[in-house]
């Protein structure tokens, strides 16, 4: 053991402690980074060689400290479980946004809606059959017609447009998941560089991180390790990525919702279907496919049942040109449904030819009834209980997605704390860090001055005993 | 959480997360007291939602025929006038008969009581052709106005004429010309006021007026049956109509008192979340360093 030995291995102290400080200080800064996660530096004693050497006998030699590694603290277990949450959470968040501003198309309950101005369209069949010749009663009928088939068109044509609104998010969707893909391609090649170099790439690490948790919230992406420490992404078994080679995704399928039935849109790589489950991209597929199509049938299911069972009664009145047989309503959809008569005086409401009589324009009047509106259409439900139900059932799924999203947005926030809990800084602990490798790097430079006092003995004191 | 390392990031987070939460559900009241609507999107209570669309329906039914029974009303009220009237002069015409028979009376009264006849037949007739909104109200579901011509020939078709005043029940609101002797009467005075002045009236024709005279008492009957039905169907639907409304409100409509109540509830809340995140996030170990 020599004395050189000593200012050695304190040396070696100071400089593992400005290391450790230096981590700590790096942490500090970071304590508010998204996606930031904690460093610790591992400090491992470095001892004797393990076999005796001749020259130095058998004297203890330290060799000191050494760093063995910056290690990066993110368990990647708690991080693909909040990356999962996350997905889930931007699936129910999509649908539940599409689906909200559906429910408001509807105006229901309230004096506005559809159902309100097809009972004042009823009423106003009424008000024509106590007094037939009414030109005025009979002129309000038709305007009271046009209105039920501009409200069904504005419904119709809103729900058109809030589909081309969604296929046009999932565009975009798809665009940041395929950005999002690339840079991870990158990210792998700079990682894979630094490790092969022996630098350090712990702020690479947290930037793909990020990354792959972006691309489960867009897609449902999830994420791999292999071997060699590359990131491998795929959606539901549709790889994306693997090493520096990423696959984007594409998007196929109709541009409108009148086309989607038969041309439904989906997210491909290459010639494969992408099973999308998660993420925004699932929740905007999901309705552009189902929920909203289906809607918008179900409107067309109001607009024909109404044009039936009025056209059904109104057919078999006559109009003051003898003619009888004649249609209220034409159209076949939501869309294209118009009144066909335009005065009211060619209205057909006579029971007989050649009669002043409402008979007929009172029983189109009674259809505002449930089950007579039924009977005229041999036991289907008529307009209006179509209508209702519409409503009742979307709002039934909005209110459950609202109850699934708020569950979901729980279950991320536990997710989320989890990480946190596991990679986030604390304050506090890196204060006490700080202190204590002050502390050491104080220490060792105590050795030091400790180690120089003895060689000044050593040096200009020996011999001058008593002088 | 799987651990229980706290970091101030997860503290911040959770005072956060708890402050959102705090105010969205103070803006959902918000927004209900602002509208007063408890039910606003049908998400809110889908079947408070359909419950409302229908008790509106409903309603909106119930004004309509409110609507149909002023209708209805009216024209029977018209009716029973001409039907009043109608008795009168029938019954001025019997007596006029009466009169005639007098056999002291030489021949020029009874051309003038001939002539008074003829007046009343074209007063009859005249109310034969009352008409409500322009329409006859005894010529049934003809196109013309006139219900009897001025030869007193009946010209109507004895068509009813019906109206909806609640949902189960239709009214009619007309008496058809037969009913009220429309096709019979004016030829009969005719008839009579010409024996008058050559004959001289029969007995027969004492039962004729009669019949006449009876079968107008019977349709003002009638009339006035179904007008008491009319007002009666009135009170029972209108009061209908305010129990829906009622209804409506209950199913949308916020309770004002328990809205206010828990908005405060939500407020001191609020307050106390945002107190405890203020102190919680002012201290750390570097307050005490020196």
């Amino acid at each position: 053991m020599s004395i050189f030995g000593s200012l050695n291995t304190a040396n070696r102290g100071l400089s593992a402690a400005q290391r450790a400080l230096d981590a700590t200080s790096q942490n500090i800064v970071n304590a508010n980074t998204p996606g930031y996660s904690r460093q610790r530096v591992l400090l491992t004693s470095v001892g004797q060689p393990v076999t005796a050497t001749f020259h130095t006998g058998n004297g203890v030699v330290y060799g000191g400290v050494d760093v063995a590694d910056v290690s990066r603290i993110r368990d990647a277990f708690l991080e693909a479980t909040r990356a999962a949450a996350g997905g889930r959470q931007s699936y129910l968040e999509s649908q539940t946004d599409i689906l909200t501003s559906a429910q408001q198309l509807l105006s229901e309950p309230g004096e506005t809606g559809l159902q309100s101005t097809m009972d004042s369209f009823y009423a106003s069949w009424h008000d024509l059959a106590s007094n037939p010749p009414d030109t005025a009663a009979a002129a309000v009928v038709i305007q009271r017609g046009l209105a039920v088939t501009q409200q069904v068109r504005t419904v119709s044509n809103g729900i058109a447009a809030q589909w081309t609104t969604a296929r046009d998010t999932l565009a975009d969707v798809v665009n940041r998941a395929n950005q999002a893909t690339s840079d991870l391609a990158k990210l792998n090649e700079a990682v894979t560089a630094g490790q092969m170099a022996g630098k350090p790439v712990n702020e690479l690490l947290d930037t793909r991180d990020t990354l792959v948790r972006s691309l489960a919230d867009l897609v449902g992406a999830t994420s791999s390790l292999d071997a060699e420490g590359r990131l491998s992404v795929s959606v539901n078994g549709v790889s994306i990525l693997t090493g520096n080679h990423a696959d984007p995704i594409t998007l196929i399928g109709a541009n409108d919702i009148s086309t989607s039935a038969a041309d439904p849109p989906g997210l491909k790589v290459g010639t494969f279907l992408v099973p999308v489950e998660a993420g925004h991209a699932a929740g905007l597929l999901g309705t552009l496919r189902t929920d909203l199509p289906s809607l918008s049938d179900q409107v067309d299911a109001v607009a024909t049942r109404l044009r039936d069972a009025v056209n059904g009664v109104y057919g078999q009145g006559y109009a003051s040109d003898g003619s009888t047989g004649n249609a209220f309503f034409s159209g076949t959809n939501a869309k294209d449904l118009a009144v066909v008569p335009v005065a009211g005086s060619a209205l057909a409401i006579a029971a007989a030819s050649g009669k002043v009589d409402g008979t007929v324009a009172g029983m189109v009047g009674d259809l505002a009834d449930d089950q007579r509106s039924a009977t005229a259409l041999g036991g289907v439900d008529g307009a209006s209980a179509t209508w209702r139900k519409l409503t009742s059932s979307l709002g039934v799924q909005v209110q459950s997605l609202k109850t699934a999203q708020s569950v979901q947005d729980a279950v991320v926030a536990a997710a989320d704390g989890a990480v946190q809990s596991d990679a986030g800084v604390n304050l506090d602990e890196e204060m006490t860090n700080m202190m204590l490798f002050q502390r050491a790097y104080q220490a060792s430079a105590r050795a030091i001055t400790t180690a120089d006092e003895i060689m000044d003995t050593l040096i200009n004191r020996t011999g001058k005993v008593g002088l | 959480m799987t651990s229980s390392r706290i970091t101030q990031r997860t503290i911040a987070d959770t005072a956060l997360r708890g402050l959102q939460g705090n105010l969205s559900r103070m803006q959902t009241m918000q927004q209900q007291l602002s509208s007063g609507r408890r039910v606003s999107q049908p998400s809110d209570d889908p079947s408070a939602t359909v419950s409302s669309m229908t008790l509106r329906s409903r309603r909106q039914a119930d004004e309509q025929y409110l609507r149909n029974m002023d209708t209805a009303s009216g024209r029977l009220t018209v009716t029973d006038n001409a039907l009043t009237s109608l008795s009168d002069r029938l019954r001025e015409f019997r007596n006029l008969i009466v009169t005639s028979r007098n056999g002291a009376l030489g021949q020029e009264s009874q051309v003038g009581i001939a002539a008074n006849m003829n007046a009343i037949r074209d007063e009859v007739l005249d109310l034969y052709n009352t008409t409500y909104l322009d329409r006859p109200i005894f010529g049934g579901t003809i196109q013309g106005v006139t219900a009897v011509d001025a030869g007193g020939s009946y010209q109507g078709d004895d068509q009813p004429i019906q109206v909806r005043i609640s949902t189960d029940a239709l009214v009619r609101i007309d008496v058809t010309g037969h009913d009220a002797g429309a096709d019979t009467v004016p030829t009969a005075l005719t008839a009579i006021a010409q024996n008058v002045t050559t004959s001289g009236a029969t007995d027969a024709d004492l039962d004729l007026l009669d019949s006449a005279i009876s079968t107008v008492a019977q349709a003002l009957g009638d009339v006035g049956a179904r007008s008491a039905r009319v007002s009666q169907t009135h009170d029972l639907v209108d009061s209908h109509r305010l129990d829906l409304t009622s209804r409506i409100s209950v199913n949308e409509d916020v309770d004002m008192p328990e809205a206010m109540m828990n908005l405060s509830a939500q407020q001191v809340g609020y307050q106390a979340a945002l107190q405890s995140a203020a102190k919680i996030q002012q201290t750390s170990l570097v307050d005490f360093l020196k």
